[in-house]
């Protein structure tokens, strides 16, 4: 009994150890929000209640446009994950319910996608970006980013384990593919929706090189970009830093916290093929 | 119906790959415009070029570091969790999970905080127990392992969280057998539960690799490259000499891309040929 209680006592010890290393960063993200600059600079970052104050968090606001460049953000992943999505339920829905020849050439087509990093394909796409006069608009940062393999993936995914016989029997009411897919398909495959749209959302909140690269003018950038460029400003005040990474961080931050059950569902049949 | 879909992924996907090909086959004229033939020249340059070669190296270097401290540390975080009790678990479980909140753009940041010279709040902080901390970005050595530390920490979450979830997932029946049978703690962990998340071990391994491979947010956000190029990679070679210089190298920075894209498809090839030996 006694070498059981020690080898759990270890095993905490061990995990406490491995939370600690983990979580640093994130306690400092956090907690500098309300700390003095001067306590963050003097590496004291235990909050004392009578002297908090939001000021590195008004510095980082005043530092950049990140209210604009939030905006940017938000339009972006809006604009990004709608046409994601439907793109996707459109193609998964034509490789999965009708039955017609080439279905599986063209689905390996979507999926090979998947192994091309993006950042071999940006210097053709900021040619052709460029040439379409969409430097430096929300329009250009998303356009390559209308259609993505993974979701198309998913969508499929979830479209096969439906029961077959519902679409044939709507299809048989004479339902058109449109109104089969959106009255009928979707409606059975909404957790899986959710979960393709939350990895949509995520990457396309988080992006950064092609954002980067298309983007010149600071208010049109998005968030990311312009949190890089907080940290080359603010490179001798680590505590305006954190501040700025915070307000980055919450919207991801809350879906970590409370969608994390589907999200794991996106990752476990990424393993599973 | 999948027309939208693929026009989109052939405008955007496939022409650039094959235009990429292209433009790596041609170098600079004078005016910085891609149109002397030179053939597989810009190609060989990846190997023999200093600059480059060394790009190669310390991508290497930092993915692979970075791969060993993330999903060995997403493992020795996982295997204790398991035999915790529910409520602890699931606190411990959520807390670890969070750098899977962060992009790669806000992790670099906070590590930016964290390293800064002079002012680092890891350097301030370690000084309150006595620990005078290295020069993390100013010296060549600790500022390769400052970048992958920062890349190992934001490809954390997403690896604990595969671990995770396989682990949760485990034939319990076995494990009980085994535990049955004698074996406990980390020899039940060594030779039963391990093997058990090989799949997810083999998924995981690879993606991080290949993420590995593209690393350039940390790098450009840490450091740009410094201290004297110790931690310019292949991604950021490429950003450089396509976007960073007042006379742009597209020639050059296309045949960068496509040693990337190859290493890339290539680590998915053993991929598929590992899981294929075992199926």
């Amino acid at each position: 009994m006694t070498r059981r209680r020690a080898a759990s006592v270890l095993r905490w010890l061990w995990l406490g150890g491995v939370i600690v290393a983990v979580t640093f960063p994130v306690y400092v993200t956090v907690v500098t929000a309300v700390l003095p600059p001067t306590d963050v600079a003097a590496g004291r970052l235990v909050p004392v209640p009578d002297r908090l104050t939001l000021a590195n968090v008004r510095a980082a606001l005043g530092s950049a446009p990140l209210a604009q460049q939030y905006l940017v953000s938000v339009a972006v992943t809006a604009l990004q994950s709608a046409a994601q999505l439907t793109t996707a339920a459109l193609a998964a829905y034509a490789l999965v319910f009708p039955r017609w020849r080439g279905r599986g050439a063209v689905f390996a087509l979507v999926l090979a996608t998947l192994a091309f990093p993006g950042e071999s394909l940006v210097i053709p796409n900021f040619e052709l970006v460029s040439g379409l006069g969409l430097r430096d608009t929300v329009l250009g940062i998303v356009i390559p980013y209308l259609a993505a393999g993974y979701a198309v993936f998913l969508l499929r995914q979830a479209f096969l384990a439906l029961p077959r016989e519902t679409w044939e029997a709507a299809r048989m009411d004479g339902c058109g593919d449109l109104r089969a897919l959106l009255y009928v398909v979707l409606p059975m495959a909404r957790p899986q929706l959710v979960t393709a749209a939350m990895w949509c959302a995520l990457s396309a909140w988080n992006g950064y090189f092609w954002p980067l690269l298309i983007t010149d003018s600071p208010q049109r950038r998005t968030i990311q970009v312009g949190l890089a460029q907080l940290v080359v400003d603010q490179v001798t005040a680590p505590a305006v830093i954190y501040a700025g990474t915070l307000l980055v961080l919450l919207p991801t931050l809350l879906l970590v916290l409370f969608g994390q059950r589907f999200l794991v569902r996106g990752l476990a049949s990424r393993v599973t093929t | 119906m999948v027309l939208p879909c693929l026009g989109l992924l052939l405008v955007f996907a496939y022409w650039p790959a094959v235009r990429s090909v292209v433009l790596s086959l041609y170098g600079n004229d004078l005016l910085g415009d891609p149109s002397r033939f030179v053939g597989l020249d810009q190609y060989a340059d990846v190997f023999t070029d200093p600059d480059l070669r060394r790009a190669l190296l310390t991508t290497a270097a930092i993915a692979g570091l970075s791969v060993l401290l993330s999903v060995g540390g997403a493992l020795a975080a996982v295997l204790p969790l398991r035999r915790a009790a529910r409520r602890p678990r699931a606190v411990a479980s959520v807390l670890l999970s969070l750098p899977f909140a962060y992009s790669a753009a806000a992790s670099a940041a906070v590590f930016a905080g964290l390293f800064a010279p002079a002012v680092g709040t890891l350097n301030e902080v370690l000084q309150h127990i006595g620990i005078t901390g290295p020069e993390w970005l100013r010296s060549p050595v600790w500022a390769v392992f400052a970048v992958s530390l920062a890349t190992a920490w934001y490809e954390f979450g997403f690896a604990f969280l595969v671990l995770l979830a396989a682990v949760t997932q485990l034939d319990q029946q076995v494990i009980e057998a085994a535990a049955l049978d004698g074996a406990s703690g980390l020899r039940l962990a060594r030779s039963v539960i391990i093997p058990m998340l090989r799949p997810s071990l083999v998924f995981l391994l690879v993606t991080q690799t290949i993420s590995g491979l593209q690393v350039f947010t940390q790098v450009q956000v840490l450091t740009r490259g410094g201290p004297a190029g110790a931690t310019s990679t292949l991604v950021h070679e490429l950003y450089q000499r396509a976007f960073g210089e007042a006379l742009p190298h597209v020639g050059s920075a296309s045949a960068l891309a496509m040693v990337l894209l190859l290493l890339v498809l290539l680590v998915t090839a053993i991929q598929f040929g590992v899981l294929r030996r075992w199926a």
